[in-house]
């Protein structure tokens, strides 16, 4: 409703207009200018999505995997996209799910960091404060009905402690020694908590990495969303160390034999 | 000719987010003369899916209160966190804890403000009263809520809350001629049916959704006796003051499976 | 509205020591609204199988002439009375003959089946609408208060319960889960199998 009488156009009136303001040359318009002006497009769906992310706890910190693919539906469209992203000295996160997303959260996390690094109060965000932060982020997006399309997983190592924790679009969060996203959850967890639960304290790097890409080995296989091009990074007391992305060694001669496995002429 | 993918035929079509889920588990209260018992498993699971097999639904709000939150564990999590906010406001103003019933009636008013994008959790709220009574309160997700003396919630509520009525109200029960039923029962006994409905519970469940640990909080009134507390295996205090209510809590295993 | 909720009731059968216990609700009803409080959902196979039909009312009726049918054939053909363990088989693969237009019913069964040595042992056996069998070693339940029956029977049932201790132990169970469920209720009729006889008794219960 425009409550200026003088928008109304009704002709002049020397009762509410005796200085014949009317027509005035910029008066305010307060009518609609564009009809779309107060929608607001949400996310409905994921686009460029990512798939599983990989992690556990070992001897001497956090151990945390995913591989370098960005889908658009069933096309392997970005083949180099990195998952894993460190925030600050103490904490990586990774991500599934839409990656646009993910590179907004990545540059909302960033800002935070040089935020509180200006603040120069001594203090500095772990990986506990990242998770509890990134999760009021996620569950307030989701109750706007706007959620961030991720699982995210929040690694990290600091004052001694281990930390490893999960949040996703809907705010649910949780932790665990061994944590698995998307196709990942079916497949890798069960393989993980076999091989982690109750040895996290003795698992040394090595083993940590031998489990850890036997894992993605069976993703790559069975997740046909999933590349075997992939890195692995490692929170210790050391720092964060994200490796170079590496490929893995694929076979698949034993398709052939498998009717509905490899390609088939009929 | 090829068959032809009609486009009109499909119509419009719209998926809409769901912003909630379910996380299963079970949740429990009973109260006692003078005590208060507030349990609930540590499984957290969507579907057949375990999450974790620890992430605990039972909360300590002050050393008289105990807040058990069963659903959504995304908005029960965020519902505790609110709740402990607003006691610690209170806390500020007022120097001294909530009473039970205040808490509990904050509670309702929490929840009814979310009347039309609900906290998709059930709630149970136990500890001991201004007058030192053991109490029980529970909640629906908008906030409708009644003082009782045992609940259960959640997952398993349909199996163990008739067996509940059977050994905590005597329901269907008579006493023998001359006697009447106990109006509350002892510790000991509140705590192995607390451990007899979570196992049973774990045990038929279909779904992955209650299971491998048990978090048993009570919550002593000022001044009574330890019941045979000090005995129990597991069992941790939690009280943070030295001449109010004390908090202990028990943790178990259950099955894994 | 499922069609398994649409007249409501509840069976559930227990193994004792020497003995079986079967029980069910006396209610009949249209959805929410009580029609009957003396519905029979348990009828007398044999004299030593008790056959439970909660489910829709209209197939309790059907299945129970139906299997009056195929035991009675039995019983002529046979020259002998149909074994627990047969009649469970026989039940099953009636209610399969159905497998895409089942019946509305979960049978469950309760009977005292004959051993080698000349004695009697317990048999308890249940079935889903489409047969698939479940002979268990303790309880069986079935009906709109299952879940209920499950939790009670799990928390009060213990190995080798005498058959007074067994009725006490049945007719608790039974009581306290349809005081719980909306569909059950309105009564209880509980009968208690021993090798030489059986004893039924009609229990009040809540009417609300």
């Amino acid at each position: 409703m425009d409550h200026f009488p003088t928008n109304w156009g009704r002709p002049r009136n020397d009762a509410f207009d005796a200085y014949g303001t009317y027509p005035i040359a910029q008066r305010p318009y307060n009518g609609p200018k564009d009809t779309f002006e107060t929608g607001v497009q949400r996310t409905q769906q994921p686009i460029v999505t990512g798939t599983s992310v990989l992690a556990l706890k070992y001897k001497d910190g956090i151990m945390m995997a995913a591989d370098n693919l960005a889908s658009y539906g069933s096309l392997a469209r970005f083949k180099d996209v990195e998952r894993l992203h460190s925030v600050g000295n103490n904490t990586v996160i990774g991500a599934g799910g839409d990656m646009s997303d993910f590179q907004y959260i990545q540059s909302i996390l960033d800002s935070l960091m040089i935020e509180e690094f200006t603040a120069q109060d001594g203090h500095s965000l772990g990986p506990s404060e990242i998770h509890e932060y990134l999760s009021q982020v996620m569950y307030s997006r989701r109750s706007k009905m706007d959620p961030l399309w991720n699982s995210l997983i929040v690694g990290g190592f600091k004052d001694g402690k281990r930390f490893l924790s999960y949040v996703d679009l809907l705010g649910t969060t949780y932790s665990s020694s061994t944590l698995a996203t998307g196709y990942g959850s079916y497949i890798a967890q069960p393989l993980l908590r076999k091989a982690v639960e109750g040895y996290e304290d003795v698992l040394t790097e090595e083993q940590a990495e031998k489990i850890i890409t036997e894992c993605l080995k069976v993703l790559f296989y069975r997740d046909a969303r999933s590349l075997n091009k992939y890195q692995i990074a490692t929170i210790t007391a050391k720092g964060v160390h994200i490796s170079e992305s590496r490929s893995m060694e694929t076979t698949w001669s034993f398709a052939e034999g498998i009717r509905g496995y490899g390609s088939q002429t009929q | 000719m090829p068959d032809m993918v009609s486009l009109d035929r499909a119509g419009p079509q719209q998926r809409q987010f769901n912003p909630y889920s379910d996380n299963g588990g079970t949740i429990l209260a009973i109260a006692g003369a003078d005590f208060s018992v507030i349990a609930g498993d540590t499984r957290q699971s969507e579907g057949y899916n375990i999450q974790t097999r620890y992430a605990p639904k039972v909360f300590k709000l002050t050393d008289k209160a105990v807040l058990a939150v069963n659903g959504f564990a995304a908005d029960g999590n965020m519902f505790v966190k609110r709740v402990r906010q607003r006691l610690e406001w209170y806390r500020h103003a007022h120097a001294k804890d909530m009473p039970l019933r205040a808490i509990a009636r904050l509670i309702q008013t929490m929840l009814y403000g979310r009347r039309f994008f609900p906290y998709y959790v059930y709630n149970i709220l136990g500890g001991i009263e201004e007058d030192g009574s053991g109490a029980v309160y529970s909640f629906d997700p908008v906030g409708s809520y009644e003082r009782e003396s045992c609940r259960a919630a959640g997952a398993a509520q349909s199996l163990v809350q008739p067996f509940l009525d059977n050994q905590i109200y005597f329901k269907n029960q008579t006493a023998a001629p001359g006697t009447t039923h106990p109006k509350h029962l002892p510790l000991q006994e509140v705590l192995s049916l607390v451990i007899d409905s979570f196992t049973s519970a774990t045990e038929r469940h279909i779904e992955a959704s209650v299971g491998d640990g048990l978090e048993m909080y009570v919550v002593l009134a000022r001044g009574s006796q330890l019941q045979g507390l000090e005995n129990v295996p597991n069992v941790q205090e939690m009280t943070t003051t030295s001449d109010g209510e004390r908090i202990f809590i028990i943790r178990r295993e259950l099955k894994k499976d | 509205m499922s069609i398994m909720e649409y007249n409501g009731g509840s069976v559930i059968a227990m193994v004792g020591k020497d003995c079986v216990a079967i029980a069910s609700d006396l209610r009949l009803g249209n959805q929410a609204l009580g029609i009957s409080s003396n519905f029979q959902k348990i009828f007398p196979v044999t004299d030593r199988i008790y056959l439970g039909l909660p489910g829709l009312a209209t197939d309790v009726t059907t299945l129970r002439e139906l299997f009056r049918y195929r035991v009675n054939m039995y019983t002529i053909k046979e020259e002998r009375d149909i074994e627990p363990e047969t009649f469970a088989h026989l039940v099953s693969s009636t209610l399969y003959e159905r497998r895409f237009g089942p019946f509305f019913i979960e049978p469950v069964m309760a009977g005292m089946s004959k051993t080698p040595s000349g004695g009697y042992k317990p048999f308890i056996a249940a079935t889903d609408l489409i047969g698939c069998l479940n002979f268990a070693k303790d309880f069986v339940v079935a009906g709109t208060a299952s879940s209920k029956l499950y939790g009670v029977a799990e928390g009060l049932w213990e190995p080798d319960l005498e058959p007074e201790d067994l009725f006490e132990t049945i007719s608790q169970t039974m009581l306290n889960a349809v005081d719980r469920d909306a569909y059950s209720g309105w009564g209880v009729i509980v009968h208690v199998m021993t090798k030489d006889k059986v004893i039924t008794r009609t229990l009040k219960g809540r009417m609300d």
